[in-house]
């Protein structure tokens, strides 16, 4: 077993210089060992080889939304490798995703990136049946339904981008394989914040922004795919365009809706558009917009820092986004199996609660109940009163005892989900058309 | 003196390899690289190579472009304007009316501190000082001079154009500075003499004599302005936008050959405000 | 001394209100960064505290900046011996005239006047289709060398321009080796602008976001990960980091200046014994 030392020597967790020549020692060990490792791995006892893959060290990026440090020293804990993590913002995700497969292991990507991204061949599926926990998963990123008889929303959600049909396709399938595109771990129900100390009326339409009133102190997010959405919602409830396909526009309702928002600009409705979750937060927090698009921990970030902001739930419903893990196709081996181990873990729990505890959905539900509080589950997930103080995974309080979530339990909310964040077929017309509204 | 310029000859070669092998690699190869691909044909994650000569006609019948120029143009012309009157005076005033040389540096020592913070964190920070709850705004209101905030500090063309004299009007100081300097202090002496008034010193002798550095720091202030994104992003709150936006959300949204082919069209109109600019100037002997 | 003449006070006034204005921004990071705990990035302050000072030094929730401040350092300490060697190579080669001369004069300034963000995808996509790996230690080093080489030779021709050549004939005539001349007469000579070149570089390398942004691989430069971090975090942490890093460099800056004052008394006493 002298292959196996070879890795403890070079290994470092730190000096990313010498990253690549530790990728072709490890690749070299884990040639060697592949027969052991495998048949660990499909037995589900993965300790055959838990020597060995104390070296493994996987490249995860993705935005910081979950890209937190914490998940890495929890998994180095749990499960003995190294994650090494890179936060970029979803174009930069995008853009690397494609253009350079080889820089990263992993990526935690949202679904309509890998509507993109997964064609190119970038990436490979995951096979189901080594998952345990893979029975676990809302069945919202299986067949698109919360329950039973729940309608489908509109846009690229998850279930269609979900799963390819064998081992090498690149093209989606249209119902559950045993090949994941990307195994689900974080979604969540966006809506516009406002401050209620200064809006002054009540908010209930996504029509709002558009209000006179607010000239000049509005805002939304400035990344197409999910700004398209967001302003179909707009233009949707204003009632200038009723869409056949918010998700899926044509040519025509494309122009309609940008034209629409070309008029607010020139007039003047917009403070600023935002990328980034700080610019939303700043935007917020330092009352240059009053209301906007914004996403849930965004809203949260404002409240602590003392300013009142609500997440206001609307009539017309909500834009749902929705993220995972997926693999590089040049995983192979030692490190393939560790990938499979991670995401595993990842669906086992102790990140879901990490994640439920920031306002965003774990795709595994009830595994995370485990970890959770009676309280905080009550209050994250079932739209309960808070009992005690409602504290934040690094231990700040976030809400005090007697706060209801915005927008109530997990199925109000991502039962009333109108449309998932998207890329058309138009994608590239529509693209054009967004950076036209955006230079104009 | 002839026998040894002919041995240093031989040696000029080997010594300037170097810089050569590095504009090679990582200059001239990638614009001809990013020339290639802006006739490639792409989809939404791949290039195709491809000869076609959509991305420039698209680039050059958008009424997007056009704005996009003309934006950028505005914001070259008002800061080259903002940067030269600042730059000349302060340079007048290091020039001529601090007496030792270690004044000058001490107040060029001053003037640099600053670009020592990142200049990502120099740039949100102007948010706190200009937005509408921003310390300007406040104790405009608390002085009684405005009772709404005015909004117009941020997030707008004034914003844009003030975030860019802040950086760059040092690059407009320092080269007519140096111009400066060399001029014959006994001119000046002469012209007073001759019972010149102060402005009309500075009028027909001193900006004459300063004109290359005028026109080096101007060089340098225009281009600064023509290739930048980040200024008009974080200052214009993604409202604004000019060319270098215009290619950076390209890039982003991946359009890799549209990019490259705005890109082109840039460089073009850089190119060709330089070879006007440097027909007036001989930068090496302004050195 | 003569007096003072009458435009010095309102040019100096002039001059003070220019200095304010650039130390705007410098001023409120300053402020911000001692903002309470429960403050964030904009006014009003919640009270004052060195409490983002010690989350400095704590892990984040996000990003890294112990990692990327390595980096930075390192690939600015490669620019910047590149940049010293390159530039005074380059700088004695334009001494004599020769072949091709006006070409890499005029490719050096292209260089350092060419949007940044074309040195960036330039770079990004030629690394793509050569199938390189593009990294912050390639990719990212030779695009850091487009911004600082076109500096260092113009400093290297500032340089030359004033030199005095009479030191290296005599020392020629006197029969010292081309080596002897450029080792014990031309290198001290040159020394403290050399490391004028050195600490430009390397700020230069240390400062660079545009040129780096699609040529650094999978990890981030410092510059690249407080971007990145920008966009997630909104504590007045990045404004401690800004802080600090001011007063780093501040005290390498007077640290640098002393030097080279001792350096030139020593010099001049030497030459004097």
């Amino acid at each position: 077993m002298n292959d196996n030392d070879t890795p403890d020597n070079t290994e470092d967790t730190t000096v990313k210089s010498k990253g690549l020549n530790r990728r072709k020692l490890l690749k070299g060990a884990a040639g060697v060992g592949v027969a052991a490792v495998s048949s660990g791995a499909i037995t589900g006892f993965p300790m055959i080889w838990a020597q060995n893959i104390k070296n493994v060290t996987l490249r995860q990026f993705g935005t910081g939304v979950s890209n937190l440090n914490a998940i890495a020293d929890k998994c180095k804990e749990d499960l003995g490798f190294n994650l090494q993590l890179t936060s970029l913002d979803s174009d930069s995700v995008t853009q690397r995703a494609v253009t350079q497969p080889n820089s990263y292991d992993i990526a935690d990507i949202e679904y309509w990136i890998c509507k993109k991204v997964f064609p190119s061949g970038a990436m490979q599926p995951l096979d189901v049946r080594r998952l345990r926990n893979y029975d676990k998963i809302s069945s919202l990123f299986i067949n698109g339904k919360l329950t039973e008889d729940a309608d489908i929303a509109q846009g690229t959600a998850p279930h269609t981008v979900g799963f390819v049909p064998d081992r090498n396709a690149t093209t989606f399938a249209d119902q559950p394989t045993d090949w994941m595109t990307l195994i689900p771990t974080i979604y969540n129900a966006d809506t516009l914040g406002i401050r209620p100390d200064l809006v002054g009326r009540p908010i209930t339409s996504w029509a709002d922004i558009m209000d006179p009133a607010f000239r000049g102190q509005t805002s939304i997010i400035n990344i197409p795919s999910i700004g398209i959405m967001d302003a179909a919602m707009i233009c949707e409830a204003m009632g200038e365009i009723t869409y056949a396909d918010k998700g899926n526009m044509t040519r025509g309702e494309i122009d309609q809706t940008i034209e629409i928002l070309k008029a607010a600009k020139r007039d003047g409705q917009f403070r600023a558009f935002w990328k980034t979750f700080d610019e939303s937060v700043n935007l917020m927090a330092s009352g240059e917009v009053m209301i906007q698009s914004m996403w849930s921990p965004a809203v949260a970030a404002v409240r602590s820092q003392g300013v009142p902001c609500v997440y206001q739930p609307l009539q017309e419903g909500y834009r749902a986004w929705g993220g995972g893990l997926g693999l590089a196709s040049h995983l192979s081996g030692l490190e393939l199996d560790a990938a499979y181990e991670y995401i595993d873990w990842y669906l086992s729990g102790w990140v879901g609660a990490y994640l439920n505890r920031q306002g965003y959905y774990s795709a595994a539900p009830e595994t995370s109940r485990a970890y959770m509080s009676e309280d905080e589950w009550g209050y994250w997930m079932q739209g309960r009163e808070a009992q005690g103080d409602i504290l934040s995974p690094s231990g700040d309080v976030m809400e005090r005892a007697g706060a209801v979530r915005d927008g109530g339990s997990f199925e109000e909310r991502m039962g009333s989900v109108a449309c998932w964040n998207s890329v058309m077929d138009e994608n590239q017309y529509m693209v054009r058309k967004w950076n036209e509204f955006i230079v104009s | 003196m002839a026998r040894m310029s002919m041995a240093h000859n031989l040696h000029s070669y080997w010594q300037a390899l170097p810089l050569t092998l590095v504009l090679l690699a990582f200059l001239v190869f990638p614009i001809a690289v990013i020339g290639i691909v802006s006739f490639w044909d792409y989809n939404s994650y791949s290039l195709i190579p491809d000869f076609m000569l959509d991305n420039y006609q698209y680039l050059l019948s958008s009424p997007v472009t056009l704005q996009a120029y003309l934006n950028t143009f505005k914001y070259a012309a008002l800061t080259w304007f903002f940067t030269l009157s600042i730059g000349f005076t302060v340079a007048y005033f290091l020039a001529f009316h601090l007496r030792s040389t270690r004044t000058q540096t001490l107040c060029f020592v001053i003037c640099t501190v600053p670009f020592f913070t990142s200049n990502i964190i120099r740039m949100i920070s102007w948010i706190p000082l200009l937005g509408r709850n921003g310390l300007v705004n406040s104790t405009l209101q608390a002085s009684g001079l405005t009772e709404q905030p005015l909004s117009f500090l941020l997030y707008s063309d004034f914003a844009v154009v003030l975030a860019y004299v802040h950086l760059y009007t040092l690059f407009m100081v320092v080269p007519i500075f140096n111009s400066m300097m060399r001029i014959d202090r006994n001119l000046v002496e002469a012209a007073v003499d001759a019972g010149a008034s102060g402005f009309q010193i500075i009028r027909d002798i001193i900006v004459p004599l300063s004109r290359s550095g005028i026109i080096v720091g101007s060089i340098f202030v225009f281009t600064l302005v023509m290739g930048d994104f980040v200024t008009v992003k974080i200052m214009g709150g993604g409202i604004k936008a000019n060319v270098g936006m215009m290619i950076y959300n390209e890039i982003s949204l991946l359009q890799y050959p549209a990019a490259a082919a705005s890109a082109i069209v840039l460089l073009a109109t850089v190119m060709i405000m330089l070879v006007i600019l440097f027909r007036l100037v001989d930068i090496r002997k302004e050195l | 001394m003569n007096k003072r003449p009458g435009s010095f006070y309102p040019l100096a006034a002039f001059f003070a209100l220019f200095v304010l204005f650039l130390y705007g921004p410098t001023i409120t990071i300053a402020l911000l960064s001692f903002q309470g705990p429960g403050g964030g990035l904009t006014f009003p302050m919640r009270g004052a505290s060195f409490h983002w000072f010690g989350q400095l030094f704590e892990a984040q929730a996000v990003g890294n900046f112990g990692t990327s401040l390595r980096r930075s350092l390192l690939l600015g300490l490669a620019v910047m011996i590149c940049t010293v060697v390159f530039s005074l190579l380059a700088g004695l080669a334009f001494r004599k005239r020769f072949k091709g001369q006006s070409v890499i004069f005029y490719l050096t300034l292209t260089s350092l006047i060419i949007p940044s963000i074309l040195i960036s995808l330039g770079i990004g996509l030629m690394f793509d289709r050569l199938n390189l790996e593009s990294t912050w230690y390639s990719s990212g080093f030779g695009s850091h060398l487009t911004w600082t080489l076109p500096f260092g030779l113009l400093i290297m021709f500032a340089v030359f321009n004033r030199f005095n050549p009479s030191y290296e004939m005599a020392s020629v005539d006197l029969g010292a080796s081309h080596w002897q001349t450029f080792r014990y007469i031309l290198l001290p000579l040159l020394a403290p602008s050399l490391m004028g070149i050195g600490l430009f570089g390397f700020t230069l390398s240390y400062d660079e976001f545009a040129r780096t942004l699609m040529t650094s691989g999978s990890f981030n430069t410092l510059p690249l990960e407080l971007f990145a971090m920008t966009t997630n975090v909104t504590s007045p942490v990045l404004y401690a980091l800004g802080t600090l890093t001011t007063a780093i460099s501040l005290s390498v800056i007077a640290l640098t200046l002393l030097a080279l004052r001792v350096f030139r008394r020593k010099s001049v006493r030497e030459s004097e014994a």
